[in-house]
């Protein structure tokens, strides 16, 4: 074990050292999912906005205001969903818009009370994957109301009558609350000389768990068979084309130290021919795996792509990178010099991954493609990738894939080594 | 220590090797001479196990043959091509070396502080081999071989392109270690070095041993008789002669002897009249 560590360890040092193997390995697939992410859609929407869909049930003063408060949001690009409820429902279940905010009946009529009874509720549907914009959505939606409330203080008419019945609402309560009162008669006074009101509504705060709306969360389950954006696809991609040029560079790798002679060197040593190839297999599966991470990683924070399950994602990307170890290691026996090394590669990996996704989208192709691309393992790799992202897999579902992936890696890595010991 | 006995190895129609047999003495330099071709590479390979004989028997020390991983702990080879991750440092390349055959925390600084000073490489220790001279590049290669502390190294042409002062520091070193108890396998083109420090040589041709000897016993026994050259007014007069001071009195009785030289047998007149062709072809 120790000397396949050595050995990994040394070539690991050899990768972090070549330029090229590092561009070809890093940032050529980050290019590639850039580039066919944005061939392909990029977010589904140009502006960045968050898609969300406005129901007013209430139809009162008071939810027109608010929903029109939520229009002005920057950040969110509102539509008024004029066929209802079910409908806003449906469109973010099959992921059309983010979220759907929803002011149910009674909504005018509570926020007219202000202080006193249960704040006006605004319903917030949401896609549960999507904390970081539901989130968002949240706070600026309490912003808001908040701004809503401030209107209240602004003075005219409705001002007058909102803050009278709020004071009698407060002097009749079981328990009269002397600072409620007397603050809601400063407001009435305040309000009554119209004097340009505060937007501040840090005074009645100090009641302490008042709010002045209760936003309700409500997550919407994502039935979507399709991916959410253009990156989404293309970031598969790109890792398949991180996993070649990782896989390509260590097959290269290995060619390099037939044709220099530190191959014969370590097949004198004590170390048996296994311990060789097994070493570089441990590094080339280190590397894939830093590949992986990297541009998921990359791939959540700059293009969005969220994954629908991490430990999936997870099994999947160790699978793919199990199977490329055994391809590079085919590839790496099979070539006597670096040019037959790069010429075999180039001709196994281009038709598999035409074939297999890898280039164009597996549904984009024709249907014969697509039955031929059964026959790549880059077709599997692809699809425990995406299975894990956005297809919602199970572990079932993932099995097949992953399965095909790990069998791809262990033949690879048996006729490997087979030739090897007869070879080196 | 180490046994051929009639081994063979063929590169398809080609014989490298041909019933070879010879047995290399614990403790001592042994030189493999031969022009292009002779099969030297292929007897060092067959030698530490790389290849397989296709006939015959390789044994090191009573322990079997070099293709077990436990006999090859005891081996070193530096491949006539230059056998190094280009793109690690000298240090970098011992280290590595040096853990694949076992070495671990001190043991290892210590070898490979050895290793970089058998070099001529401390200095620039922290340099990537690519950076090296093809002299430098040398050094190291056969570096790499030692810094185990083998009990048989097997050295191919390990001087070629090498600059003579360290040339002169790598033969002392040999000779050192070999009067430390190491065995030593040395091929080489250069006469000059097999005769300064080989206990004894083969000279080998088309894969076969042509001959084994000492160098003493091998000129004494191929060189022929030593030349007498003499310039006399007459010309010069060359002659072959076990005796050659009976010879000039005999030319000095017949003509004025100008000038005149003895030349002796040496390792290349051996070579050249076994193999019949020149090394430095
Ligand atoms: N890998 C190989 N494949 C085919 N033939 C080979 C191979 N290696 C060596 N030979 C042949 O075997 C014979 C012996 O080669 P070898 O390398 O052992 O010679 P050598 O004595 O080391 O020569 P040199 O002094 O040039 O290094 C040569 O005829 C060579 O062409
Ligand atoms: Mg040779």
């Amino acid at each position: 074990m120790h000397a396949i560590l050595t050995i990994a360890a040394k070539d690991l040092r050899l990768l972090a050292r070549n330029r090229g193997h590092l561009v070809f390995t890093f940032v050529w697939p980050l290019v590639t999912a850039l580039f066919f992410g944005t061939i392909f859609g990029g977010n589904g929407d140009d502006s960045g906005k968050i898609p969300v869909l406005l129901v007013d049930e209430d139809a009162s003063e008071g939810s027109a205001a608010l929903l029109a408060a939520v229009g002005r949001l920057s950040g969110v690009d509102a539509k008024a969903n004029v066929e209802g409820r079910a409908a806003a429902l449906g469109a973010v279940r099959r992921g059309d818009a983010t979220a759907a905010v929803i002011a149910p009946k009674g909504y005018g009529a509570a926020g007219d009370r202000l202080f006193a009874g249960d704040p006006p509720v605004i319903e917030l549907h949401v896609d549960p994957s999507r904390t970081a914009e539901a989130a968002m959505l949240e706070g600026q939606l309490m912003g808001a109301a908040m701004e809503r409330l401030s209107d209240v203080f602004a003075g005219g008419e409705r001002s007058v009558r909102v803050v009278d019945r709020a004071l009698v609402e407060a002097n009749t309560a079981a328990r009269p609350d002397p600072v409620l009162t007397g603050f809601l008669g400063e407001v009435k006074r305040f309000v009554g000389t119209r004097t340009q009101a505060s937007a501040d509504a840090a005074g009645p705060a100090e009641g302490g768990a008042w709010r002045p709306v209760a936003i309700t969360r409500h997550d919407v389950k994502d039935e979507r068979d399709g991916p959410r954006s253009g990156y989404e696809v293309s970031l598969p991609q790109g890792v398949i084309w991180g996993m070649i040029g990782c896989a390509l560079g260590f097959a290269m790798g290995l060619v390099n130290e037939r044709t220099r002679g530190t191959l014969s060197r370590l097949c004198t040593s004590p170390i048996g021919r296994a311990h060789v190839l097994a070493g570089k297999g441990v590094a080339c599966f280190i590397a894939l795996v830093a590949v992986q991470v990297m541009l998921f990683v990359l791939g959540a924070v700059a293009l969005g792509v969220v994954p629908g399950s991490l430990p999936r994602l997870i099994v999947a990307g160790l699978s793919l990178a199990i199977a490329f170890v055994g391809l590079m290691m085919v590839v790496a026996t099979f070539a006597r010099s670096e040019q037959s090394a790069s010429g075999l590669a180039w001709a196994l990996f281009l038709p598999l991954s035409m074939l297999g996704g890898g280039m164009v989208p597996l549904f984009a192709l024709p249907g014969w493609m697509q039955t031929a691309g059964t026959f790549s393992p880059i077709k599997w790799g692809i699809l425990a990738l995406e299975g894990a992202l956005w297809r919602g897999f199970g572990w079932a579902e993932l099995a097949l894939p992953c399965g095909v992936l790990l069998a791809v890696g262990l033949v690879g890595f048996g006729v490997a080594a087979r030739r090897f010991d007869r070879t080196a | 220590m180490l046994t051929l006995e009639n081994v063979r190895k063929a590169y398809g129609a080609r014989v490298a090797v041909d019933d070879l047999s010879f047995e290399v003495r614990a403790g001592e330099v042994f030189g493999l001479l031969g022009p292009n071709g002779a099969g030297k590479s292929t007897t060092v390979s067959l030698g530490v196990g790389l290849l397989e004989p296709d006939a015959g028997r390789v044994d090191l020390g009573g322990l079997g043959a070099p293709t077990r991983p436990e006999v090859r702990a005891r081996l070193g080879v530096a491949p006539q091509a230059l056998a190094l991750y280009e793109d690690l440092t000298a240090e970098e390349n011992l280290r590595f070396f040096a853990r694949i055959f076992g070495l671990r925390g001190t043991a290892l600084a210590g070898r490979v502080e050895a290793a970089l000073a058998l070099a001529g490489l401390t200095d620039r220790r922290a340099e990537r081999a690519v950076t090296f001279s093809g002299g430098m590049k040398r050094r190291l290669n056969i570096a790499a071989a030692l810094v185990h502390e083998p009990s048989l190294v097997l050295l191919d042409e390990p001087t070629v392109g090498v600059d003579p002062q360290s040339r002169n520091a790598i033969l002392d070193r040999i000779v050192a270690l070999r009067d430390a108890g190491l065995t030593v396998i040395y091929t080489t083109h250069y006469m000059e070095e097999a005769a300064r420090i080989c206990d004894r040589v083969a000279i080998i041709d088309h894969g076969r041993l042509l001959a084994l000897d000492t160098v003493d016993a091998l000129i004494a026994r191929h060189g022929g008789d030593p030349v007498l050259v003499a310039t006399t007014s007459g010309g010069t007069h060359r002659e072959s002669t076990p005796d050659p001071v009976a010879a000039l009195a005999r030319l000095a009785a017949t003509a004025t002897v100008l000038d005149f030289h003895v030349e002796r047998a040496d390792l290349e007149h051996v070579f050249l009249r076994l193999t019949g062709r020149s090394l430095r072809d």
